[in-house]
């Protein structure tokens, strides 16, 4: 069990540093992350801690809560990730756009 | 009529935008066509990356052709003629499409309507013309669209999605496209109504044919136009 614990917090560090460390976070997204981060730990180290929170929140069990969460931090990642995808199709298509003007031809 | 819409084509004043994606069967035909029946016009063809000849079958004499390297979508290559047409003067933009389902008849009275100075935008209507063999599948899926921008925009039309658009760029030198892909039919109505455009729909002649139904969209690719629609709105 430890091993298995040991394991999800070192995954779990990885992913703290590859976030919390990238020059673009603005500083309440650094927050929120190492937040996120403190409770996720204390949550694997005692997951005892996460049935306490899941009943203030009136949620079934600490099992749930986490089950919960993930699906929101998913779903907020993708539409995150969709929009940032969005933004560079417009980058490209300009790009695009003004190479296609520039290299017009009038065929003869 | 014709002979004046022709001879008032001075310096490039008319384009016909031309969007091209994989219609190396039809291409040549579709441009020969226009150029003898228009050959004063500016006729520019946007090549969005075909996988097949459609770019060297296009470059017939005197057409304009420009290629995107990766291709982008019939709204994004719309776009790309639009701006090179205001680059080279014109004040008249006539989108036509390349798969030969359009009749180069109509853009006569098309541009002769927008010369009138009371209208700023002719939208195409396949419903008020001779529509050949049009699908009853289609029917329905077009009475839906009509529904679906009425709902967005508030402006009622009798078809919403037709390819056929005659615009008075020169008024509107801001008019345009974001949506890339075949969203942008539901955008043009929206950037009607947000530009306070002056509109009206003329009829126009649909050709359907087995070649031109087997490249139509699907009631999947619909859905997927709805969602771009709506995401477009919501990044704006």
């Amino acid at each position: 069990m430890i091993i298995i614990k040991l394991f999800l917090i070192i995954v779990l560090s990885i992913i703290f540093i590859l976030f919390a460390f990238s020059t673009k976070k603005r500083t309440f997204q650094k927050l929120f992350v190492v937040f996120g981060y403190l409770v996720l730990v204390v949550f694997i180290v005692d997951p005892g801690y996460s049935d306490k929170v899941a009943h203030l929140f009136s949620i079934g069990t600490g099992k749930d809560l986490v089950l919960y969460i993930f699906a929101a931090i998913t779903s907020l990642i993708n539409i995150v990730l969709y929009i940032g995808s969005k933004g560079h199709d417009s980058a490209i298509t300009k790009i695009i756009r003004e190479n296609a003007k520039k290299d017009a031809k009038k065929c003869r | 009529m014709l002979k004046v819409v022709l001879n008032d084509n001075k310096n490039n004043e008319i384009a016909i935008v031309i969007p091209l994606y994989n219609e190396e069967f039809v291409i040549e035909g579709v441009l020969k066509e226009l150029k003898s029946m228009y050959p004063q016009f500016a006729l520019i063809v946007v090549d969005d990356s075909s996988n097949d000849n459609s770019y060297s079958k296009a470059c017939l004499e005197g057409i304009f052709l420009l290629k995107h390297t990766v291709n982008l979508g019939q709204g994004a290559a719309l776009q790309t003629g639009i701006e090179y047409a205001i680059e080279l003067g014109c004040k008249y933009v006539v989108t036509f499409d390349s798969d030969g389902q359009h009749d180069p008849k109509d853009i006569e009275s098309f541009v002769n309507r927008l010369k009138m100075g009371d209208i700023d935008i002719v939208l195409g209507s396949r419903f008020l013309g001779k529509t050949q063999n049009m699908p009853i599948s289609k029917r329905y899926l077009l009475k839906l669209s009509r529904m679906f921008t009425w709902l967005t925009t508030g402006l009622w039309l009798t078809d919403s999605h037709n390819g056929f658009r005659a615009i008075n760029i020169k008024r509107f030198p801001n008019f345009e496209i974001k949506q890339n892909r075949m969203a942008h039919a539901s955008e043009i109505i929206n950037i009607i109504k947000t530009l306070e455009m002056r509109y009206e729909e003329l009829p126009c002649n649909i050709r359907y044919s087995e070649y031109s139904m087997g490249k139509g969209q699907s009631m999947w690719n619909s859905i997927n136009i709805v969602f771009d629609y709506f995401v477009g709105n919501l990044m704006k």
